[in-house]
């Protein structure tokens, strides 16, 4: 656990709340755009990272700090997610596809369009993965995580979370090879 | 495909996403120079990781960090606990686990040793537990002098020298 956290995380079991906020200032954009990726819009990302941080609040005190705070909170959030997700059989992803829609065309340069259609392609395909995948593809590809870290968050072998971001990987690429994206 | 082929494909994925361990990375690098099959997987895993990344970006709402934090703050406030509480998550933390058992057996202990004065004591019982099972509540009240009985035969055999039957002959 890095000493910021841990000064952070003293002053918080001695009582002060400011020593809470200034955590969740470090991790709440983090933790906003794993659940943004895993619930697929804003309005669900929004409350799935409120509820973590409450969650963080009851349990901070407890926290052993034998990983890094960061882990636990990507923990809490996955988890948390991985529920929304399983109440919700599919997410399709509305408010970001229509985000993107409701751009007026008029007033977007061509490359930009296409990039957000290709944008757009992506979010879809990224939703298509069972759950689990798509939780370590978000923590590895848009967090940098490393293998380890998310083998810990994911409760699995570090192997596992290899063999399941190859197989990740495969079936993105050709979801998107279905759907006529072309190489960057 | 070999198996060789299937370790660096493994390999691959590590190196598209940028962890691969610099050791590991001259090997795969080395294999796909003789490996047209993984050179053509490791280009299409590299584009894929290209295009999950390029459409990485998300933004938030104006002004949305600024109500994300009242309302965050205002379910933390609804949920302040009570002194005692609070002490209890003081304790709560690991560090201070310790210290709380120590304490907690500190006390146990000197609880344990120093105990309050002795009360009198009733006077001892001068029969045994195993006489006191076979004397039973008949026996006391029929026989009332019955210990004064006993303490005369005891004198009587006690005597040496003189036969019970000696000065009185029986009749």
């Amino acid at each position: 656990m890095n000493a910021e956290d841990l000064q952070l995380l003293e002053a918080f079991r001695r009582g002060e709340e400011s020593a809470f906020t200034a955590l969740v200032i470090k991790y709440r954009e983090s933790i906003y755009r794993v659940a943004r990726r895993m619930l697929g819009n804003h309005e669900d990302a929004a409350d799935a990272a409120q509820e973590v941080l409450i969650r963080a609040h009851r349990a901070l005190a407890r926290f052993d700090g034998r990983s890094q705070l960061y882990t636990w909170l990507y923990r809490i959030t996955v988890n948390l997610c991985l529920d929304a997700r399983s109440r919700i059989a599919r997410m399709p992803l509305l408010d970001d596809e229509e985000g993107l829609r409701d751009q007026p065309a008029a007033q977007i340069l061509e490359e930009e369009a296409e990039d957000r259609e290709v944008g757009r392609l992506v979010a879809r395909a990224v939703s298509t993965l069972p759950p689990r995948q798509r939780a370590m593809v978000v923590l590895r590809l848009y967090q940098d995580l490393p293998y380890q870290e998310i083998a810990r968050i994911m409760g699995c072998s570090e192997g596992t979370v290899k063999a399941t971001m190859f197989a990740a990987l495969r079936k993105l690429r050709r979801t998107l090879a279905e759907a006529g994206v072309r190489a960057p | 495909m070999t198996m060789s082929c299937q370790d660096i494909l493994e390999r691959l994925v590590e190196g598209v996403t940028g962890s691969v361990p610099p050791a590991e990375r001259t090997a795969v690098l080395e294999h796909l120079a003789t490996c047209p099959q993984c050179r053509r997987e490791a280009a299409e895993l590299e584009a894929t990781v290209g295009h999950l990344r390029a459409a990485g970006a998300f933004t938030t709402p104006p002004g949305f960090w600024g109500e994300f934090m009242e309302r965050l703050s205002a379910q933390a406030a609804h949920e302040r606990l009570p002194v005692m509480l609070r002490l209890r998550r003081w304790l709560a933390a690991p560090r201070h686990a310790w210290g709380t058992a120590l304490v907690t057996a500190a006390v146990a202990i000197v609880i344990s040793t120093v105990r309050p004065p002795m009360r009198p004591t009733a006077t001892p019982d001068p029969l045994s537990p195993t006489a006191r099972g076979l004397v039973t509540e008949t026996m006391t009240t029929t026989l009332p002098s019955l210990g004064e009985m006993l303490d005369v035969w005891r004198a009587g055999l006690a005597t040496e020298g003189e036969p019970l039957g000696a000065t009185e002959p029986r009749p």
